[in-house]
């Protein structure tokens, strides 16, 4: 019965485009980390029955299709955004990445002394929908919470954790191939 | 360049600018500590003597501590950031030239001197390689947590690499000091002391070794999570700028790798709607949820309730009719009172009006069915206009 239970968690957490981390901080996703970790060979042929195939990441589990199911315009939409995020994310701390704490208050106070950042959260006004800097930092983190790749770790301090599944976004814009004479035209 | 001649002048010296040696040396690494500061925490002819006497260098506006005795305070209160190695080197080359001296001398009192200048420096030796590798332990954990830049970060990696592999080699050679290059002076000496200084000079060298592996892991490690970082950084910048430009379709093969995969994350979400159960709508608590779920949908449809017309006011006027009934249950009764057959009684009843022939036919039918239990049917029949009517008498 509870194994059942915990197939279901799984199904319902992947099969949303979510991800399961080893370094959430909530126990009932450490336990359905640690279940897949143990079953993962019998969970892999269970999905893929009902077309979900289950992949391992670095640190995290999420499910992929064997097939195309959405056209490429909607995962080019989807990957400029994530490059939009993480890249203002990255601007705002290098080190932004799993394991990374941070508060959307401190990110707004940050913005005040840093030009470049502030350009770059106006820039993505097409996601955040406001003027109002702390509320579309706070868009932006709620995004990335809701694709699964951040949490709220302290509901008082409003204090967020960067999840394993970052690294995802990491890889996926690493391994974008540029030909070399473009890198060439990309200014410093 | 004031002499001390004593090392009582020198520490009456430090003793007199106590106060504010200790805020300098708290404020050495911003190099901003002014004259003006320090003439409110010591009385000018102290402080200007302590510039005179070279504890204190002035610079402008600006005050510094002497570098010979801040690096002596740092060295003694263990929180010098530099890794000095010269010193090591300095202290092997001592101890061979002491070594030499001791192995050419004959007067026993000299040998003596030289030995304890050998045991000395054995002992410093130790003592350094550790304290160097504590503090380039320390050095690489705070540049990789501290220092923002990416590119002095990895330089400043490579060069605590290029530190650790120094003492490693230092360590090499006075290990080699110890057991190999210098038997003869270690068999000669003889001495109990030396025996012991030497075995923990050994530890201590062996102890430093094993910290040193495990540095190496973690600067390799560093370096190699440094480098990720920084590739990462670059490659986001490179793209972005790209994309920025709408040029990242045609100039990367970002569309290939996408159709490469298929996540489900790039799937939009997907709802599985179930129809509520007929028995689970009729539950009390669902319908206090059907409520406030009510409450929350605000339709922008504004539904227009047609309204009647007002009621004309003739209506509210009473109106009176009078008819005339036949009371059907009072001809029942005159009828079993009488002896006549029915169709006789109804002929002749007194009316309270006007009444037809069909009328009158219309009470026989009405009695015979209401009160069909009360009255005797015979067989006979009469004819009256033309109808045949059953010849019924009260019981």
């Amino acid at each position: 019965m509870a194994t059942y239970n915990l197939k279901k968690d799984v199904f319902e957490l992947l099969s949303k485009g979510g991800f399961i981390c080893s370094n959430s901080s909530k126990p009932q996703t450490q336990k359905l980390y640690n279940y897949i970790d143990e079953n993962f060979d019998k969970l892999e042929d269970y999905f893929i029955e009902i077309n979900y195939f289950l992949t391992r990441g670095d640190e995290y589990f999420h499910f992929t299709r064997p097939e195309q199911k959405v056209d490429i315009n909607r995962k080019l939409e989807q990957a400029f955004r994530w490059i939009d995020i993480v890249d203002f994310f990255k601007s705002y701390d290098s080190s932004f990445g799993s394991g990374y704490r941070f508060e959307p208050q401190e990110i707004s106070v940050h913005l005040k002394v840093n030009a470049t950042l502030k350009s770059k959260l106006k820039a993505l006004k097409k996601y955040t929908g406001t003027d109002n800097e702390l509320d579309g930092i706070k868009k932006l983190v709620e995004r990335l919470r809701s694709d699964g790749f951040v949490e709220l770790e302290d509901e008082v301090s409003d204090s967020y954790k960067v999840l394993a599944s970052f690294s995802y976004l990491e890889a996926l814009i690493l391994n974008i191939n540029l030909s070399e004479e473009v890198k060439d035209e990309i200014p410093e | 360049m004031y002499t001390f001649h004593s090392i009582n002048e020198l520490l009456n010296a430090l003793v007199l600018g106590k106060e504010l040696l200790g805020q300098m040396f708290g404020k050495r690494k911003s190099f901003d500590y002014r004259y003006d500061q320090a003439i409110e925490v010591l009385e000018e002819s102290k402080v200007d003597s302590l510039i005179e006497k070279g504890v204190i260098i002035r610079n402008g506006r600006y005050l510094e501590i002497e570098d010979q005795l801040l690096s002596f305070f740092e060295q003694i209160l263990d929180v010098n950031e530099e890794i000095n190695i010269s010193l090591i080197n300095e202290h092997i080359m001592l101890l061979k030239e002491n070594v030499d001296y001791y192995l050419a001398e004959d007067s026993e009192h000299r040998r003596y001197k030289y030995l304890r200048t050998i045991k000395a420096a054995l002992r410093k030796i130790g003592f350094i390689c550790l304290r160097n590798i504590v503090d380039l332990k320390r050095n690489i954990d705070n540049t990789f947590k501290t220092e923002p830049n990416y590119k002095i970060k990895i330089k400043k990696l490579e060069n605590y690499d290029q530190r650790r592999i120094d003492i490693k080699q230092l360590i090499r050679i006075t290990d080699k000091f110890v057991t190999e290059d210098e038997l003869t002076f270690f068999a000669i000496a003889k001495d109990d002391e030396l025996n012991r200084i030497t075995t923990e000079l050994r530890l201590q060298l062996q102890d430093g070794r094993h910290n040193l592996i495990e540095t190496e892991k973690q600067i390799i490690d560093f370096l190699n999570q440094v480098k990720h970082q920084s590739k990462i950084i670059e490659k986001i910048r490179q793209v972005k700028y790209l994309k920025d430009q709408f040029e990242l379709e045609s100039k990367s093969d970002i569309i290939s790798q996408l159709l490469e995969m298929n996540p489900v994350a790039f799937e939009s979400r997907p709802t599985f709607p179930v129809k509520l159960s007929l028995d689970l709508l009729q539950e009390d608590d669902t319908y206090s949820i059907i409520k406030s779920i009510n409450q929350r949908l605000k339709s922008s449809v504004k539904l227009k309730v047609p309204l009647a017309k007002a009621i004309d006011a003739d209506f509210f006027n009473d109106t009176e009719e009078t008819d005339v009934f036949i009371n059907i249950d009072e001809m029942k009764n005159n009828f079993m009172a009488t002896g006549h057959h029915l169709l006789d009684f109804v002929m002749q009843y007194d009316y309270p009006k006007e009444v037809s022939f069909e009328e009158i036919v219309t009470c026989y039918c009405q009695l015979i069915s209401l009160y069909e239990d009360n009255f005797h049917f015979t067989d006979n029949y009469v004819t009256h206009m033309g109808s045949e009517f059953s010849v019924v008498y009260p019981k």
